[in-house]
């Protein structure tokens, strides 16, 4: 299976007064093309980091220290991801990479309607004419379960599970080899989530997207996601196929990670013995 | 014994061009302190939950009916009783950041509270009473005093609202959604403090959620909103293995089993503005 995204020996660091502060460590990663793979890890271990650095859209303080990133698009030669700017830089994201951000809920843009949103990224990231768009809207919408009429909705007319479901559907407009999800279903309600879930599997079974999925949330994994890599504090310290990770973890930190998720048993707590695992934490 | 009763509450907002939302519809439950128990209400967005938990604490004045407290109306007390009331029925809300001024160290939601009350004229006995306040939430009082709210992470944020609650003991907690933005590990921590309280200090807490893997976890009774109304309502080991309403099993259905072995085999699909669950064809 051939690769899509190659990452290599990766160190991000942000600058502050008290010194550099490592936030991706020594990161080795490759994404292979038709695969989800999960990014997993609880907050502040380097996984938005990761995501924005290989988007390029890390900001300073943050800076890359070292590594490489390369890219295989579909057809033509591999592009390193840290070379291009500007217009050249523009011609990659979105065509070849794209992005679901974290909060994409608030991504939106409150005073234009979802057809013209639509519209904006599919100029600014193409580079011939682009023709007439209604259609393509509407079977845009169709992949995420959404009906046509939605394109002459505003932000502010739909709910927070369509708003992520609109954004989904910009994000894969150009039919990226890869698309980056950060944080997908966090903060939206359990069966929203599962229709998220849902169409980001369609988005690969349907349309061949490849997918990279980062979220916290270890069940999500389970159910979507074909391999998973674990990070803690800046490192990859585990990667594999999501069957062998959640049997057989490897890496404490995967052990932990798993032990703490939170599942519908009702008596694990007598099971466990709550008052044991408090006096645990506090030690 | 305390009793925090809602009688019929009702709650309709302005919706759009004139029309009216009915938020929470006619609404009837009580909290009592003896025996102290954990309630869950849980429901999705929009279900009503966060209204419920507004008009409890006296926040939002109900369209209808009435929230009483020890028999009194809430929104009718004397300044003695509010005074009793404030102090014995304490919120926890869902955002750890918003809640706190951020141009004020985090020692003041303490003395604050010390002031208001009148728990005590000493400063030292003041310093003494939130050292040990923060030592039960596991928190270490010389890395959080004197910190700005920034400088801390959610988890300790949340903390240090749990930490006022032990200070004040009161008789009931209001907890809206508290955990919903902290990640596994730290959400397992928190909430073991909480149940810890409730055994420790029987305090009565009304835990608003949407995730049914807490409910699981903190146990007691729960009880299921949906469109303002509640559904369906027992002890959380009944309705989470016995669920009753079309709704509550959905949302059982929806919690993503962390096995990936067990993949769902059927899907969720929207018919009539209801999700429901369909098999694959």
């Amino acid at each position: 299976m051939s690769n899509v995204l190659e990452v290599r020996d990766l160190t991000v660091r942000y600058r502050t007064t008290r010194g550099d502060h490592t936030a991706v460590d020594g990161v080795n990663l490759e994404v292979r093309r038709g695969e989800i793979l999960g990014i997993a890890g609880e907050s502040g271990c380097g996984k938005t980091t990761l995501a924005t650095t290989v988007l390029r859209l890390l900001k300073p303080p943050g800076y890359i220290a070292s590594g490489d990133i390369t890219f295989y698009p579909k057809e033509g030669e591999s592009i390193d991801l840290l070379a291009p700017r500007g217009r050249r830089l523009r011609a990659v994201r979105w065509r070849h990479l794209s992005y679901l951000p974290q909060g994409s809920m608030n991504s939106l843009n409150p005073v234009a309607n979802v057809k013209n949103q639509f519209v904006d990224v599919i100029k600014a990231h193409t580079p011939g004419r682009v023709g007439n768009l209604d259609e393509r809207i509407a079977e845009l919408l169709h992949r995420v379960g959404l009906e046509p009429e939605v394109a002459r909705m505003y932000p502010h007319e739909l709910s927070g599970g369509m708003k992520q479901r609109v954004i989904m559907a910009i994000a894969v407009a150009l039919e990226p080899d890869l698309l980056i999800a950060d944080e997908p279903t966090t903060a939206l309600d359990v069966t929203v989530q599962r229709l998220v879930m849902q169409n980001l599997a369609e988005l690969r079974e349907k349309y061949g997207v490849t997918l990279a999925v980062i979220t916290h949330d270890m069940g999500v994994h389970a159910q979507l996601v074909d391999r998973v890599a674990v990070m803690n504090d800046g490192k990859v310290v585990e990667v594999g196929d999501v069957k062998q990770i959640f049997a057989a973890p490897t890496h404490p930190y995967t052990q932990s990670l798993i032990a703490s998720i939170p599942n519908l048993d009702v008596h694990q707590r007598e099971k466990a013995g709550a008052h044991r695992a408090v006096e645990e934490q506090a030690s | 014994m305390k009793e925090l009763a809602l009688n019929g509450v009702t709650q309709v907002f302005p919706g759009r061009a004139g029309t009216k939302v009915l938020a929470v519809d006619n609404v009837s439950f009580n909290l009592v302190s003896e025996p102290a128990k954990i309630v869950s209400l849980v429901g999705a967005s929009g279900s009503g939950k966060s209204t419920i938990a507004r008009a409890v604490l006296a926040l939002q004045k109900p369209t209808n009916g009435t929230v009483t407290y020890n028999g009194k109306d809430v929104f009718k007390l004397s300044r003695k009783e509010n005074d009793t009331y404030r102090r014995d029925v304490q919120p926890v809300f869902q955002d750890p950041y918003s809640i706190f001024n951020p141009f004020y160290r985090v020692d003041r939601v303490f003395w604050k509270a010390i002031k208001k009350f009148n728990l005590t004229k000493s400063k030292s006995e003041g310093q003494e009473m939130i050292e040990r306040s923060l030592e039960a939430v596991r928190l270490t009082p010389s890395a959080v005093l004197g910190r700005h709210p920034h400088q801390l992470s959610g988890g300790q944020r949340q903390r240090l609202m749990l930490a006022r609650v032990h200070m004040l003991r009161p008789s009931f907690i209001i907890a809206d959604e508290p955990v919903s933005m902290l990640d596994a590990q730290v959400r397992k921590h928190f909430l073991d403090i909480l149940i810890d309280f409730h055994h420790t200090y029987g305090m009565t807490t009304l835990f608003i959620t949407h995730d049914l893997s807490t409910v699981a976890y903190v146990g007691g009774e729960m009880k299921t909103i949906f469109h303002g109304r509640i559904v369906e309502e027992g002890p959380v080991e009944q309705v989470l293995v016995n669920p009753t309403h079309d709704y509550t099993k959905l949302l059982l259905a929806s919690v993503p089993v962390p096995d990936p072995e067990q993949r769902w085999e059927d899907r969720v699909e929207i018919v009539d503005g209801m999700p429901r669950v369909v098999p694959v064809e």
